[in-house]
């Protein structure tokens, strides 16, 4: 698949199609690094596959909060859509049993600093593989 | 896990260079000076900010 994506994005000057656009975005947003992976950048998905995955972890190690959009807090809901750039770790926590995060933990405010550094991250690698899918980016 | 603050900082800032060296630029020894100019940028920065702030209550 990887090399069917590669010929698709870099044959020529021609633009790649935008389900590959789409599908490309998807899966580096999903799965952190994975995107680059497809793209043939073996050695820079696999950094930031364990850059932003390592700092996800750290982010619930400290207790870190998940936020949700149910709060009405406007700065609450900003950082649930920061987190929701992380992709399926969340969910993927939530589905090993933790709770959410525990706000009267000593290094809980640095764990959702974590959390959501960790997503918005991954929204620079989407953004990154995009500009490389469009040949914008060696 | 429990860290100190400084411990926590230090980490971030290793963890976001890394990122950031990463996706900046597009050699290794660019990277490699990128993100240890963003690490030292990040730590410099709050230790100063820490240093300022000192004296307020």
């Amino acid at each position: 698949m990887a090399n069917k994506v590669v010929q698709e994005t870099f044959s020529g000057h021609a633009q790649p199609k935008m389900s590959t656009l789409v599908r490309l975005c998807a899966a580096a947003w999903l799965v952190p690094g994975l995107g680059h992976l497809l793209l043939g950048r073996k050695w820079r998905g696999l950094i930031l596959f364990a850059t932003i995955v390592v700092m996800f972890l750290m982010g619930i190690a400290m207790q870190g909060e998940f936020f949700s959009t149910s709060s009405g807090s406007y700065l609450q809901t900003l950082g649930y859509f920061g987190e929701l750039g992380v992709g399926v770790a969340m969910p993927v926590a939530s589905f090993f049993g933790y709770a959410g995060g525990a706000p009267l933990f000593i290094c809980a405010d640095y764990g959702t600093a974590y959390l959501v550094a960790a997503g918005m991250l991954n929204v620079l690698a989407i953004l990154d593989v995009y500009d490389i899918a469009m040949g914008r980016k060696p | 896990m429990v860290v100190s603050h400084f411990t926590a900082l230090v980490l971030f800032s290793f963890l976001v260079s890394v990122v950031f060296g990463v996706l900046s630029k597009n050699t290794p020894r660019e990277r490699a000076l990128y993100g240890a100019k963003v690490f030292g940028v990040f730590v410099g920065i709050a230790l100063l900010l820490g240093w300022i702030m000192y004296p307020a209550p």
